[in-house]
């Protein structure tokens, strides 16, 4: 990390840790627009903090390291979306939208849009590719939730304006969750070696069993392969295109959550599976993460039929040419 | 917590260039009767390719034009690395000298064993074995019992090594041994440089479960040698083969073993297959993507003069797991006949039987773990 990112490491760091998952977005937004997070990747003219998808990278994985309950990825993502949009407000994203685009209006259903109640606007995916951005305005709302207990709404358009945008929300999100899931596979990696080092059982700490170290040393090399993972992905979408990337990526993480949170809950016994223990913020946003913005068959068709296609002989050139 | 340090990576600017370099030479010079020789290629030794990557300055790229070196970075000596890994090439005599014995022997050896053997293991013609393994000395190390005794100015070498890869295409070894007479586990301890046609020294084959050639007994019987011998300082030889085993243990052949044969049942399904082989390949391309650059940012690390022996040791496990576990996967989606002479059934049959050896060579699972384990705090 540069110095810069240094410092915004520290600051945002701070700021999730004492937000956490019990942050609401009535109680405490107020404090990410005060820090001007939501313009993170906004150029500085406009206003923002010029920053790149490595940079949003630190931010993301924190607020899943904190399991931080407010919707920052989501606003970060969807501005960038909205530059140059007169769209206002907060904005947030969703993961699937079902309708019609007629022109400049769209009239259906978008699913899975975070913490959305009181939104601006939602940049939701177009099933065509690229993203469409929708004014809540006149739009009707239904809550829901995933099994973390995070919002998750429905929302019903009826001819309501719509924006265009070429980029694609559904791979941006996909890296938003894999850069979490990072952040949250460490946090919970964190716990479990503090639990196992204070726990005693047959007279001496459980780190000193040897099943319970190598379970764990196995938990590291997940989370390790998780936080790679989130960096190449954050690398490609500062080089450009990542369809490959995301996939990959996604595909890497999502099997790291569930190593991760089984050694996790494991190292952990009972205490790990009630509601005062900090574990579950944790790991029941992993598993909801590892559906979120595509699960293991999504991206797997999407990158094995990439790869089959180009042929055997492209395989490795292709791999390699990402990076060169 | 954070194991992993999460650099982002630079590539050499002249990547590509060097890459087709390498393909070419592949192109023309690696055309294996045996598609089985395309898989774990760096156990497969050609004396003949060896050199013909020397005469191409293709070897000891980072070591010093002294002694027969390039002076390139890490980082365009691993792009070579994963070229010639990926295209199955036949690199496995001159491997570990290339890999170890040579940055090993520079770093503690006397200027005339640097002189005597590094030119031409840069030349791909003086190949190399580790002498670390005995019979009762595995994954416990610190056993080692083989002796070296002072007689006037030479060094005596008595006992025995075991599972030494490539001794017999070996001209040198570079072996821990007890250098102090009663000293116990990892004290008194020294790495010395042994041609291997030095007297008192013999070789004897170990076959696999393939029936392979590819490790050996080498027993010591009063070999005699010069005092120049001794790398580095006498007694800290275990310090130096722990530092040998981050060099061992960081590079990329060890998530890259079996790469021939994903690229092979791409070939085979062809450009439309069905879901559920689309959904491996996705999976085992996901895999390989994220090990390629874990494995080059350790690669990244050395060159910037850090010894990331967490992060190799991470590499390692999960690189071992991954090349360790794809025979099966792909023997179970795809009806192969083993007895068959295609490519793909070969390969696969082939590796299946190798494949456990992945997690054992180089420090077992086992024993890795446990370092990342000590890494964590838990011991």
């Amino acid at each position: 990390m540069n110095d810069q990112q240094n410092m915004v490491a520290d600051m945002v760091n701070s700021l999730f840790a004492g937000l956490g998952p019990k942050a609401t977005v009535a109680a405490d937004w107020q404090q990410i627009e005060e820090l001007g997070l939501s313009t993170l990747l906004l150029p500085e003219a406009d206003g923002g903090f010029g920053g790149t998808w490595q940079d949003a990278l630190i931010v993301f994985r924190l607020a899943g390291y904190h399991a931080l309950a407010l919707p920052v990825p989501e606003a970060v993502i969807s501005a960038r979306l909205a530059a140059g949009t007169c769209l206002s407000g907060r904005g947030t994203i969703a993961s699937r939208a079902e309708g019609t685009i007629d022109g400049t209006t769209f009239t259906g259903t978008v699913h899975g849009a975070v913490a959305s109640e009181g939104a601006g606007f939602i940049a939701a995916p177009d099933n065509t590719g690229g993203t469409i951005l929708l004014d809540t305005a006149n739009a009707k709302r239904t809550a829901a939730t995933n099994p973390a207990g995070e919002s998750r709404d429905v929302w019903q358009f009826d001819a309501a304006p719509a924006v265009r945008v070429a980029d694609d929300v559904f791979a941006l999100g996909a890296f938003a969750r894999v850069a979490q899931i990072a952040g949250g596979l460490d946090a919970a990696l964190g716990l479990s070696v503090g639990y196992v080092n204070d726990r005693n059982q047959f007279g001496r700490p459980l780190a000193k069993f040897q099943a319970v170290q190598q379970s764990l040393a196995t938990f590291a090399c997940e989370s390790a392969a998780a936080n790679c993972a989130a960096m190449g992905l954050a690398q490609a979408l500062d080089r450009g295109a990542a369809s490959y990337e995301v996939a990959a990526a996604k595909l890497r993480a999502n099997r790291a959550v569930g190593v991760g949170t089984s050694a996790a809950h494991q190292a952990h016994g009972a205490i790990g599976f009630t509601q005062e223990y900090a574990l579950h913020p944790i790991t029941r946003r992993l598993w909801s993460a590892r559906s979120e913005f595509g699960g293991d068959s999504h991206w797997a068709a999407i990158l094995g039929g990439l790869v089959a296609a180009a042929g055997a002989d492209r395989f490795w050139a292709d791999l390699t040419a990402l990076t060169d | 917590m954070q194991t992993f340090a999460i650099e982002p990576l630079s590539w050499p600017d002249q990547s590509a260039e060097l890459r087709r370099k390498v393909r070419d030479l592949v192109a023309r010079h690696v055309h294996p009767a045996n598609p089985a020789d395309r898989t774990n290629c760096w156990a497969v030794a050609d004396p003949a390719f060896s050199r013909v990557l020397g005469e191409a300055g293709l070897l000891g790229m980072t070591w010093p034009k002294e002694y027969g070196g390039h002076e390139r970075s890490p980082l365009e000596r691993y792009i070579v690395l994963e070229e010639l890994l990926a295209a199955g090439a036949p690199v496995g005599a001159h491997w570990i000298a290339e890999r170890q014995t040579g940055t090993l022997l520079m770093r503690y050896g006397h200027k005339d064993e640097c002189r005597r053997w590094v030119p031409g293991m840069a030349r791909g013609e003086i190949y190399a074995c580790i002498g670390l393994s005995e019979p009762n000395a595995g994954s416990d190390l610190a056993a080692v019992r083989t002796t070296a005794r002072r007689d006037g100015g030479e060094w005596v070498i008595d006992g025995q090594k075991v599972w030494t890869t490539n001794a017999h295409n070996a001209h040198v070894m570079i072996a821990l041994v007890r250098s102090e007479e009663g000293s116990e586990r990892n004290a008194g301890l020294s790495q010395f440089i042994i041609p291997m046609d030095t007297p008192g020294l013999t070789v004897r084959p170990i076959y696999d479960l393939t029936g392979g050639h590819d490790f050996n007994e080498v027993f010591f019987d009063g070999v005699r040698l010069p005092a120049t011998a001794l790398l580095g300082v006498e007694g800290e030889g275990w310090k130096q083969a722990t530092a040998e085993l981050s060099l061992e243990r960081s590079g990329p052949e060890r998530y890259l073993s079996c790469l021939t044969l994903l690229t092979e049942l791409i070939r085979a399904v062809g450009p439309n297959p069905s879901d559920s082989v689309r959904a491996l390949i996705g999976r085992l391309v996901s895999e390989t993507w994220t090990l390629r650059l874990m494995s080059a940012s350790v690669a990244a690390q050395i060159a910037q003069g850090v010894d990331p022996a967490l992060e190799a040791t991470i590499v390692k496990d999960l690189g071992n797991s991954f090349e360790q576990a794809m025979p099966a996967l792909i023997q179970a989606a795809v009806e192969t006949d083993l007895s068959s002479d295609t490519a793909l059934p070969i390969m696969l049959g082939h590796l299946l039987q190798v494949s456990p050896s992945f997690s054992l060579r180089g420090g077992t699972r086992e024993i890795l773990k446990g370092i990342i384990a000590r890494s964590l705090g838990l011991r």
